[in-house]
């Protein structure tokens, strides 16, 4: 029985060792138990994978993850999240402290309750799931901080989630990295929360990447106030089964969001990336870039939906869907939307699909190139304009050896 | 080019070949032998088959070959893919050569490079060797060294970019080169920029196929032979007079030629 069966026929043993936080959120899942297949976010899902994901049995044990990329993590501060080290890192001009307790639960107490139960259901089931160990929560300040790196891994045959929370105080900059790295047959569920303050900068790279029949859904829950810049830039691959939901509200306009993102999926992978940008003040501004590269029988899924109410006069939004077919049998679908009451912004979307470009193929192999060659070299050219982007050390993630030798 | 005191060896031997294109027929029966150490200029109307016949040289795929003969140094190449025809010398100098975002300049030209010389059995060149090669080259075309780092012909002018096409023909020593309207858009400096270029690159064992339209490069690159191509054929072969013929009296004889036969 998977964890939602349990739910569903409510399970006495289901509450046995839970916090009131996870109480909590059992009780608000319990509203809307299974996503709603009608729902536009779950519409495209695929519901066996959706299925197995659910199947894994459910642990908060910690195991050392194997964290590939070079082992010099000089100037880096990591943190896998499960390993419950300390964090309390202090210099003069800046400084990485863990919150309080009460912060972190009254923070996610917060969450749960103004979540609604068919938008925000991953991060209900992941409230419900992660116990205190596997929560951290960050509080940043400051200047020339050095890279932060938070790591999240599922293992072998299990379910896992994990929480993070950070706090971005005023006038802060910072890039962070979160790497999700999925052991062969897991699952993992993972909800991040960034609250950005005023006057602040935030690079942020979400890398997910699996292994053999790897599962995610990975949550990300961003709180923009004035004069912030946020510039996230994403990579999924290798995942059987991968989800990402971006939630970005500029709470107060006056902000700035870029985003960049890919997905790159084979055989009989889906993965999906569910972008909501909302802007709830004038002067916002949204620049959004996603990539799919879908090849064999995959199925890629972008959706995107900009949200400029009244208030949000003078917004300028713009958000794009890139998408390389590499297969006749591999899916693509996306549907970058507009939600648009304010009468004096500036908003655009749009979509391609299209296959190698074959004028830039020939020319190549024209030059000695196998088509292998000059398909590698076409492809490393369309993975650049994203990884460039990621706040990532180059020489510690070859992430571009990567992915090509995953093709 | 130095004199012409060698053996010349037939590199190239076209017989009677007809292609098409989506049904179109475009080339009736060219036919043409080209030995080593010669240049050969192909000139002809717009939609004559000039670049057609370049790109069923290269093995450009969406044209297909319905009958005839092409020969490298006596292999027939219709069966190669367009890379075995590069790694076996045939080089194709674009018209409008290909922008590619993204794609490294140096590491585009170090394949291409490697996979010629393995073709050759020489051994293929490391990032720094690779850079020692290119320098060298650079010179022959005049190019910057900064050309290097950018994307294949990304934001390149046209000069540029054709001075980019005779860097790759220097890299890749080809035994036949094909350049397809090399001199269109070229201002009169650049022209001769990459005329010079050519005339450095030619030798004994390689020979050169110049396509263009007029007279102006053949006075920087004084050919061997000049063919003027009409309706998917070649029509008459002389030698460099015939391009100063041309010159003078425009291509209308050639309506006549093929309505004539």
């Amino acid at each position: 029985m998977n964890i939602i069966e349990r739910i569903i026929k409510s399970d006495k043993d289901i509450f046995d060792g839970k916090s009131n936080l996870q109480k909590i959120s059992l009780d608000r899942l319990r509203v809307n138990p299974i996503p709603n297949s009608k729902n536009e976010i779950w519409r495209q899902t695929n519901k066996s994978k959706f299925s197995r994901f659910l199947d894994f049995k459910f642990s908060n044990d910690f195991y050392y993850p194997q964290i590939p990329g070079h082992s010099n993590i000089q100037n880096t501060c990591r943190i896998i999240i499960g390993e419950n080290k300390r964090i309390d890192l202090k210099e003069k001009k800046w400084e990485i402290k863990e919150l309080e307790e009460d912060e972190i639960l009254n923070f996610l107490k917060q969450k749960i309750i103004q979540s609604d139960t068919t938008q925000n259901w991953s991060n209900l089931l992941n409230h419900f799931l992660t116990d205190r160990k596997n929560i951290v929560g960050l509080n940043i300040s400051g200047k020339d901080i050095p890279y932060l790196e938070v790591i999240c891994n599922s293992v072998n045959n299990f379910f896992n989630s994990k929480t993070i929370i950070i706090n971005i105080e005023e006038g802060t900059s910072v890039s962070i990295s979160q790497i999700n790295i999925g052991d062969k047959n897991s699952a993992l569920s993972i909800s991040s929360y960034l609250n950005i303050g005023v006057d602040s900068v935030v690079n942020h790279g979400i890398i997910s990447f699996g292994k053999n029949k790897s599962h995610i859904i990975n949550t990300l829950n961003v709180s923009q106030y004035k004069n912030s810049e946020y510039n996230l830039g994403s990579l999924q691959f290798e995942y059987d089964f991968g989800r990402l939901e971006i939630n970005i509200n500029q709470v107060e306009g006056n902000a700035k969001t870029n985003i960049k993102g890919m997905q790159i999926t084979n055989n009989n992978e889906q993965i999906s990336t569910y972008a909501n940008i909302a802007f709830n003040g004038p002067n916002g501004f949204l620049d959004q870039l996603n990539k799919s590269l879908a090849n064999d029988k995959s199925h890629s899924v972008f959706e995107g939906l900009i949200i400029v109410p009244q208030i949000a006069q003078k917004t300028d939004a713009s958000q794009l869907s890139r998408n390389l077919l590499l297969s006749n049998y591999a899916k693509i679908d996306t549907k970058p939307q507009l939600e648009i009451v304010a009468d004096d912004v500036k908003c655009m979307h749009g979509a391609t699909i299209s296959q190698l470009n074959e004028d830039e193929v020939f020319y190549m192999r024209s030059r000695g190139l196998t088509l292998e060659q000059a398909s590698k070299l076409q492809l490393r050219s369309y993975y650049q304009e994203v990884i460039s982007f990621l706040p990532i050390s180059k020489e510690r993630w070859d992430l571009l050896t990567l992915l090509l030798k995953n093709k | 080019m130095e004199s012409k005191k060698e053996i010349k060896q037939p590199l190239l031997e076209i017989s009677d070949l007809f292609a098409s294109t989506e049904n179109l027929t475009i080339l009736k029966g060219v036919n043409i032998k080209i030995n080593s150490g010669e240049i050969h200029a192909i000139m002809g109307r717009n939609g004559c088959g000039k670049s057609t016949l370049s790109k069923i040289i290269a093995g450009h795929p969406s044209y297909e070959i319905t009958s005839g003969r092409i020969e490298l140094c006596g292999n027939d190449i219709e069966p190669l893919e367009p890379e075995e025809r590069a790694q076996s010398g045939i080089f194709l100098g674009f018209q409008y050569p290909i922008e590619i975002p993204g794609v490294s300049n140096l590491e585009f030209l170090r394949v291409a490079t490697n996979a010629r010389r393995k073709f050759l059995k020489k051994d293929e060149l490391d990032i720094f060797e690779f850079e020692d090669l290119v320098k060298e080259k650079l010179d022959i075309v005049k190019m910057d060294s900064a050309f290097l780092s950018r994307s294949i012909n990304q934001g390149f002018s046209g000069g540029e970019k054709k001075r980019n096409e005779i860097l790759q023909m220097a890299l890749l020593e080809p035994k036949i080169a094909i350049l397809d309207e090399t001199d269109s858009g070229l201002d009169i400096d650049a022209l001769r920029i990459v005329a010079s270029g050519i005339k450095k690159i030619a030798n004994e064992q390689s020979s050169i196929i110049l396509i263009t339209h007029y007279q102006r490069l053949l006075e920087e690159i004084q050919p061997d032979f000049v063919h003027v191509m009409a309706d998917g054929k070649i029509i008459k072969t002389g030698d460099s007079t015939l391009a100063l013929e041309l010159e003078k009296n425009g291509y209308e004889w050639t309506d006549e030629f093929i309505n004539k036969n």
